[in-house]
């Protein structure tokens, strides 16, 4: 069983296609406060490596990344 | 002064080249939305419009170049160029490839920055990514 994560902020961008996850994400992400989470749901099969590379490169942590209903959901923490 | 604009050791900067135009609008819109991604992942990002490319970046184009897709219901350039411009993506042009096509800068969609040969290597060897099209 694992831990439930609260999120402060849901952002839905089913049916977007890349790069405009990655887009929103950073924009809503510019908007929080450090130490907030952000859950972002997609359906871009590119989404869970594009969000990897993103939580990589900028340093905010992709706390959990996984699949629910043919949905891809990412916890992401504002650094 | 170099054409980048960061101090930040941390933030990395990619310069995308792109030599493409209106005869090949199917290679008009990937180096847009790869600009696009790598700003979003809070990167300092430019493209260099060279040979062809000016033509991207030429008022009204965005309206007549369509990027084709199988099937049809094209997109017009103009929506990868909107999201690059908003997300800080800069563009940069030098003149030999104006005057290749006759344009001046008055020709340029707002925003548009001129360059030369040199800044340009400047960039390219301060870059961490030089990605050509």
């Amino acid at each position: 069983m694992t831990d439930v994560i609260k999120e402060d902020q849901v952002l839905d961008c089913s049916g977007m296609l890349c790069p405009m996850p990655v887009v929103k994400t950073s924009k809503a992400m510019k908007e929080m406060q450090s130490g907030q989470v952000l859950k972002m749901v997609a359906t871009d099969p590119g989404a869970p490596p594009d969000m990897e590379a993103w939580s990589r490169q900028t340093g905010n942590e992709l706390m959990r990344s996984m699949t629910e209903g043919g949905k891809f959901i990412f916890y992401l923490k504002k650094k | 002064m170099s054409v980048w604009k960061t101090n930040d050791p941390d933030t990395k900067k990619i310069l995308y080249v792109q030599t493409h135009g209106e005869k090949d609008p199917e290679r008009t819109a990937t180096p847009f939305f790869l600009a696009t991604a790598g700003a979003a992942m809070d990167n300092e990002v430019c493209i260099y419009f060279t040979m062809n490319g000016p033509q991207c970046v030429a008022k009204g184009n965005g309206d007549t170049i369509i990027i084709p897709r199988k099937g049809g219901g094209g997109k017009e350039l103009k929506f990868f160029i909107e999201q690059a411009q908003e997300i800080g993506v800069r563009f940069l042009v030098c003149q030999p490839s104006l005057d290749l096509h006759g344009y001046t800068m008055d020709d340029m969609i707002e925003g548009v920055e001129m360059i030369g040969g040199a800044a340009f290597n400047d960039m390219a060897c301060d870059a961490d990514a030089v990605i050509g099209f």
